[in-house]
């Protein structure tokens, strides 16, 4: 309802020519902030970061190239739901869930033990919070003998565990015994609860720090997965019975399932 | 030098058309080479300057970088593929056969989205095991090891939904094996598997499904992310190293231009 033609208060306009270009805001005393630091040690991204880039494009597909060329992608019998493949496996990222899931009941294999994984990964760094050694290896020489012994550890066990429990079946021993809950679910749980947590505690009583601790969970958590992945990939064969690789009866190559 | 090879260009580099196309003269200069980082929607991800350190090769191992390559290569390889392929249960194992046989360098091309994709689950793996052992997570980049996470189980999730689509016998028990992991979650367990495969078991809507997940709201989630990811990586001050003080000298916190 504003008279036309006249600018309202509200609306701030601005001059059509100036001869004032700059203004002096606020007076400081002190010194630079480069002041007591040294060259930033930073260089332009044009074009050194390009380059790098364009080689590792170069270099990543012309290795996958050369590989496509020598070894092609499997391709089995067309699918059919009547015949079931022995040993039907998952694909190697999930083999290690399955390798669980001979040795224990499927929700704590196949339900638990991931979700924990997960959430570990997800509060991981609400946990560990401290910014000291950042950007370093293994943040110390400490962190690395940490991780050196928990990996050895870890790669004991767990074969130990598998090899063992595949020998002498806890669960078949314990059939009998205690409810199924108590031989499949609780028992197993509570053995990879203890290698889990053996670590830790020796670390505690050590004085450890946050980070040392999740180096250590860390580490477990890798050399774990890694040797359910192995065994399930490399040493199950047919009916997902344990064979040496060398081995393996009516010919079958773990390989052939990649 | 220079001055040669600019006057040579001169013509091209200084029409209405190239200058309309990019908004910077030849990156011989500071400014000019801000300029082509920042007034480029692709380049822009990076950073105007890098620091020295965190170009060590030995500190990331580019597997960041090679995880995003090999993304490049599974989207390139695999919309070729999508031009012969058809997901349906009586055309996609006879789609593999023309495209192994029939289609030039249709082998190469299956063989190389392959390969590809069991190399990149690795490389994100082993990017994300560098990232935690460097302490990569620390404050403040809680939020891209999330969304680093978030990247883990998606590419873990469009390896898995690719696995289903040659129809044989190899990806149908694998993903037969698979999804009745799933099924053992308590409650909901029944329902995620009926949710991914629509069906009780694997068949024509599972098909279509893990078709749909592969090829469109996956792989769109991922680029997403990624593009987050890179960006965030930039936000946060580059790759952690460049907050290491362990290096003898002292570099500012915002040594990186944002």
């Amino acid at each position: 309802m504003a008279t036309p033609n006249q600018p309202t208060v509200t609306d701030e306009t601005f001059p059509k020519q100036t001869n004032k270009t700059y203004a002096l805001v606020e007076l400081m005393h002190g010194e630079g902030p480069m002041v007591g630091k040294g060259p930033d040690g930073t260089v332009f991204s044009f074009p050194v970061v390009l380059l790098i880039e364009i080689i590792l494009v170069l270099g990543v597909t012309l290795a996958v190239f050369l590989f496509s060329l020598v070894k092609n992608a499997p391709l089995e019998a067309i699918a059919n739901p009547l015949v079931t493949t022995d040993p039907a496996k998952a694909p190697w990222y999930f083999v290690g869930l399955q390798e669980l899931l001979e040795h224990m009941h499927p929700t704590v294999a196949g339900v638990l033990i991931p979700t924990c994984l997960v959430i570990f990964l997800v509060l991981l760094p609400y946990i560990d919070r401290s910014r000291a050694h950042v950007g370093v290896w293994f943040s110390t020489p400490r962190g690395k003998r940490i991780v050196v012994w928990t990996a050895l550890y870890t790669v004991i066990a767990t074969a130990a565990y598998v090899l063992l429990d595949n020998q002498f079946s806890l669960r078949e021993m314990l059939r009998d015994v205690v409810p199924v809950w108590v031989a499949q679910g609780l028992v197993p749980a509570l053995i990879i609860a203890i290698i889990v947590v053996l670590p830790a505690l020796v670390l505690r009583l050590r004085k450890a720090t946050t980070r040392e601790l999740m180096i250590a969970l860390f580490t477990i958590m890798l050399f774990s997965a890694l040797i359910f992945t192995l065994s399930g990939f490399f040493l199950r064969g047919p009916g997902f019975k344990m064979y040496l690789p060398w081995q393996m009866p009516n010919g079958y190559n773990p390989l052939d399932g990649l | 030098m220079s001055v040669q090879t600019r006057s040579r260009w001169a013509p091209l580099t200084e029409s209405r058309v190239w200058r309309s196309f990019f908004r910077h003269g030849p990156p011989n200069n500071p400014l000019d080479r801000s300029l082509v980082m920042t007034s480029n929607i692709f380049l822009h991800l990076h950073p105007v300057k890098v620091n020295r350190k965190s170009l060590k090769w030995s500190y990331s191992f580019g597997l960041g970088v090679i995880s995003a390559i090999l993304f490049g290569t599974l989207v390139f390889t695999g919309v070729l593929l999508m031009f012969y392929y058809v997901p349906s249960v009586e055309r996609a194992y006879p789609a593999l056969l023309n495209i192994q046989v029939s289609v030039p360098l249709g082998q190469f091309t299956r063989n190389m989205h392959r390969w590809s994709a069991h190399l990149m689950v690795l490389a994100v793996i082993l990017h994300m095991v560098r990232v935690f052992y460097t302490g990569g997570y620390k404050p403040p980049r809680e939020f891209n090891w999330l969304v680093g996470v978030g990247l883990l189980l998606l590419t873990l999730g469009a390896s898995f939904t690719g696995y289903l689509l040659p129809w044989d016998q190899l990806s149908y028990w694998a993903i037969t094996v698979g999804t009745n992991i799933a099924g053992y979650v308590p409650l909901v367990g029944a329902a995620t598997k009926s949710l991914l495969l629509g069906g009780p078991e694997v068949g024509q809507d599972a098909l279509i499904r893990f078709y749909t997940l592969h090829i469109a709201v996956l792989p769109v989630l991922m680029m997403l992310a990624v593009s987050i990811h890179l960006w965030r990586v930039r936000k946060d001050g580059g790759l952690a190293i460049n907050d290491s003080n362990d290096a003898g000298d002292k570099v500012g916190e915002d040594a990186i231009g944002n």
